[in-house]
């Protein structure tokens, strides 16, 4: 796992954080770039344009939800699909290029893929399943056995090697997927929502699995998912699509912290969004009117056009403080009523009404405010989001 | 690494599809325009290709009216009968709790493989107005006069029919049944639908589908039925479109363009109704095919069990067990009359078509030889197809699909028809009356039923099992010897059977292809029929029988032992 993600510390008054999204840290090489690809099944589009770079032993995710072209992009990578126009890169070699007609099939591009069924093949055991690319190399012999089982001991299979593939649970077929896609050394894995099929108990744990396999391997990954705590987890760094477009590219705190776009914001974690006009258009801290209150920003590299409904800020939920009524009123801190309240266990939600209108609040049940308590609300302005849109 | 590869690969031009295309249509389409030129002929009758051009054909078969009403009688009673025989028989088997279901499935899905020489044989022996074993042991026990029963007659072709084509019916509609989503009807009961409201605005719209489907399908193949008219219709003399050309076609002199407007007819008939199908199909199929099989809820009948009981046991005692005993009995008399006496039995019939009989035996021979070419070239081409329509990204593939069905439009003994000529025209020497030319025609026919055999087998395997393969670095030879065909390998064993027993079974596209040298069962049993006696062709029918009961065990062995699914475990 590489250790160049610095990361901002949430609280910290003094951190001035990157306001747009940074490109991801020190970039040795691209190991693998796509280059304007799109890619349409018949007259449908679903990958406009594209460009994504990965760096040797990087981690990046694709993340949005169903139809944004994540997996599209992903199987164009692979040479399982064949994009319309563009060009794809890998390890230097041009895979392909629409304008110089090249197309490498999947079987030359040496990668290795984890699918979201698995894909283990019923009909051969477990040992032949990781086999299986190994052989296609021509390993032979000694080798081919001892790589066998260094893949599958990596992924904790080494007792099922003889085991056929149709005696294996779901979290077991899933560690042979993996064993088989790190096996025959790939240039690059791509993992197509591995996760998705297994139970909630077990995704989390497969997902720590991964993870440590991961910092074990130095591999560089694709990781499709359009979950945001696998793609939080998983990854170095992050690409947000949205209908076939790269809506933010970032690393995970970043997304987390900066959301780009309104969509961004609603899609990853729980936000606020509310609108308003600006005010104070200095980028060092621009200031917009919500309602009847004036909320200070967290500092933005240029000014956004406004849309529609004026501009818009994201909140995330858990950044309010509510703070006993009648403390001093400092930068973004109003009088504020609780207006509902729902213990959800771990966490409490407040809904809280302030003259800039109702906000959502999520804190610890630590220490709780009656339902149409007296409040002060106080936003930290670094966690006040100008949104592009 | 190595240099920047430029391995060019044209992008989506379907070259694939389009050379399946061609040759399919190409096999099609000549046969088809020789039909079409000779219907057309009004020169020299013999002249194939023809030289001189009308529709006087056409107007001459206002003589033949009588054939084309005969058709049309039979096939529309015959497809009622056996639809709401499939209807009734799918219904108790699949949604009641009748004891035996299993059995009685089982029992079901013989008759139809058997073929209708078996069930045309049989009801012959057992029904005929004089010598029929039933009307024979009524008046030996009543002392009266008969017949009570006559096979030999519109009526008794189209019951035979209906019987024997039912059980197509109850595989359609029972498949349907087994797709229908039980909680749908569920959804009824606690809506406060009653059981008539819940089956007639529930359940029967559902299945209408299928019902349709069915019915249009059972249509089409009895419009083209030859083998139960020909023998059951010989003795009251009672014609149909295809025993009538096949008369012309065997008349002195033989008159080929009246047979082939004849032809015509039946191809546009069943052409209109096979798109009717999927016309009819395309709008409602959807709602019970989910593509899941559920368990359809099963309702005990309570008191009128015993009745739906007796009623399935009949259907199978008249569809199965009386006729293969009918042959057995007959095949084991050592004269032609019936002697009950079981010292007189021989098994003599058997070792004279077997293996004295020079006809019979090369027969046999032959179309176990047939067999297993047209189930090994046929379930390949199928397989070459299916996979091209279902994991092909080339453009057409749909299309590829619909070009594969086009020989069900065929009734065979017209195709048969077009594809002699073929042969005839062609500079190929020595393709006339060989086995060769049966095996082309075969393989044609029956790819529309290779192809649903295979196709439903490699829907089922997930595309990602190949996919990952290839990502793996094989190449795509590599990926369908490791891969594909692996996994296909119980569906390539059952459809080989499939092909090998409709082609055993074959008839009549059969009588117009085969020869002095290539004989083979179908006609065999049917000239047999005219020449032989009965012990004899029943001997031949019951070799035909077992070769295909065979074929039957091989399929549900294959098909039942491999439920090793190749989809990822949930």
């Amino acid at each position: 796992m590489s250790s160049n993600v610095a990361v901002p510390q949430p609280r910290d008054a003094t951190h001035a954080a990157p306001v747009r999204s940074a490109p991801a840290a020190v970039q040795t090489k691209a190991h693998i770039e796509v280059r304007d690809v799109v890619a349409a099944y018949g007259e449908k589009v679903a990958v406009h344009g594209v460009s994504v770079t990965v760096a040797d032993d990087e981690h990046l995710s694709l993340l949005g939800p169903s139809g944004c072209g994540k997996s599209t992009l992903l199987r164009c990578i692979a040479g399982l699909e064949t994009p319309v126009s563009g060009e794809i890169v890998i390890d230097g070699e041009v895979v392909f290029s629409s304008a110089r007609g090249i197309n490498l099939p999947p079987e030359k591009r040496r990668l290795s893929m984890v699918f979201q069924s698995y894909a283990i093949w019923p009909h051969m055991t477990v040992f032949e399943n990781v086999a299986y690319g190994l052989r296609v190399q021509r390993v032979r012999g000694q080798e081919l056995r001892d790589r066998v089982h260094t893949a599958l001991k990596m992924v904790g299979m080494e007792e099922l090697a003889q085991r056929p593939a149709t005696a294996l649970s779901g979290g077991q077929q899933q560690r042979v997927a993996l064993a088989r896609a790190y096996a025959p050394s790939p240039k690059a894995i791509l993992l197509d929502e591995p996760l998705s099929n297994l139970d909630a108990r077990l995704r989390s744990q497969m997902r720590d699995d991964l993870k440590d396999l991961q910092k074990r391997t130095k591999l560089s990954t694709i990781y499709v998912t359009h979950d945001q705590e696998e793609a939080m987890a998983m990854s170095d760094r992050i690409i947000v699509m949205r209908q076939g477009r790269i809506e933010q590219e970032a690393k995970p705190l970043v997304i987390y912290e900066r959301p780009r776009t309104r969509f961004v914001a609603d899609f990853i974690g729980a936000a606020n969004v509310l609108s308003g006009t600006l005010v104070s258009a200095d980028p060092a801290g621009p200031v917009i009117r919500v309602g009847s209150t004036e909320m200070r920003c967290a500092p933005v590299a240029e000014i956004p056009p406004p849309t529609d409904g004026g501009h818009l800020i994201a909140i995330r939920t858990v950044y309010p403080e509510l703070l006993p009524a009648g403390t001093p009123g400092a930068v973004n801190q109003w009088p504020a009523t609780v207006a509902s309240r729902i213990l959800l266990g771990d966490i409490v939600r407040y809904g809280v009404e302030f003259a800039g209108g109702s906000l959502h609040v999520q804190t610890t049940p630590k220490t709780l405010v009656e339902q149409g308590g007296e409040v002060t609300l106080s936003i930290p302005p670094e966690h006040v989001v100008l949104l592009a849109g | 690494m190595s240099a920047i590869a430029v391995k060019r690969r044209p992008l989506r031009i379907g070259w694939d599809v389009t050379l399946q295309c061609l040759a399919l249509l190409l096999l099609l389409a000549i046969p088809l325009a020789l039909l079409v030129t000779s219907a057309l002929n009004v020169g020299d009758p013999q002249q194939i290709p023809a030289k001189e051009f009308g529709l006087d054909n056409f107007a001459r078969l206002g003589i033949h009216v009588d054939w084309i009403r005969n058709t049309l009688i039979i096939a529309s009673f015959g497809t009622l009968i056996a639809t709401a025989l499939g209807v009734l028989l799918a219904w108790i088997l699949y949604r009641t709790t009748l004891p035996g279901r299993r059995i009685f499935d089982i029992l079901l899905a013989i008759p139809y493989p058997l073929g209708p020489l078996v069930g045309a044989l049989a009801w012959n022996e057992l029904g005929a107005p004089s010598g029929g074993l039933i009307n024979e042991a009524f008046t030996a026990l009543t002392g009266l006069d008969g017949p009570i029963i006559n096979t030999s007659s519109m009526t008794g072709i189209i019951l035979v029919m209906a019987i024997f084509e039912a059980p197509v019916a109850v595989l359609m509609i029972g498949a349907a049944m087994q797709r229908m989503d039980p909680t749908l009807e569920e959804c009824s009961s606690v809506f406060g639908g009653g059981r008539a409201r819940t089956a007639f605005k529930v359940t029967l719209p559902l299945m209408l589908p299928a019902i349709l489907s069915a019915a249009l399908f059972l249509f089409v193949s009895m419009l083209g039925a030859f083998a139960i008219p020909a023998i059951l219709g010989a003795g009251a003399r009672i014609q149909v479109i295809t025993t009538g050309i096949y008369s012309l076609f065997q008349g002195y002199p033989p008159d080929y363009p009246a047979a082939a407007a004849l032809g015509l007819l039946i191809i546009g008939l069943t052409a209109s109704l096979v798109w009717l199908n999927s016309w009819v199909l395309r709008g409602r199929s959807y709602v019970v095919v989910s593509g899941k099989n559920y368990r359809p809820r099963q309702i005990d009948m309570g008191r009128w069990t015993w009745l739906l009981f007796a009623f399935i046991s009949l259907y199978a005692l008249v569809s199965l067990i009386l006729p293969i005993a009918t042959l057995l009995m007959f095949s084991l008399q050592s004269t032609s009359s019936v002697s009950w006496d079981v010292s007189t039995w021989t098994l003599g019939n058997y070792r004279y078509v077997i293996f004295d009989f020079p006809t019979t035996r090369a027969a046999i021979v032959n179309s176990l030889l047939l067999g297993v070419g047209t189930g090994i070239v046929g379930a390949l081409a199928a397989t070459l197809i299916a996979w091209t329509v279902h994991r092909s990204p080339s453009r057409g593939r749909k299309f590829l699909e619909q070009v594969a069905m086009l020989p069900q439009a065929f009734p065979h003994i017209i195709f048969a028809f077009g594809f002699l000529w073929t042969i005839l025209i062609l500079p190929i020497q020595g393709l006339y009356g060989s086995l060769i030319a049966l095996l082309i025609a075969y393989v044609i026919l029956f790819i529309p039923l290779g192809y649903r055999s295979i196709a439903g087998v490699i829907v089922q395997i997930d595309k990602s099992l190949e996919e990952s393969a290839r990502v793996s670095g094989a190449s795509w030879s590599r990926v369908m010897r490791t891969v594909t065909v692996p996994l296909l390998r119980g569906g390539l064993v059952a459809t080989w059977a499939l092909l090998f027993m409709v082609s055993v079974r074959e008839v009549s596209a059969s009588v117009f292809l085969s020869g002095p040298d290539s004989q083979v069962l179908g006609p065999a049993i049917l000239n047999f029929w005219d020449s032989g006696g009965l012990p004899r062709v029943s001997a031949l029918a019951m070799v035909q029988a077992v070769i295909v009961l065979a074929a039957l065990l091989v399929i549900r062995l294959v098909t039942s032992g491999e439920t090793r699914v190749a989809e990822p475990a949930k």
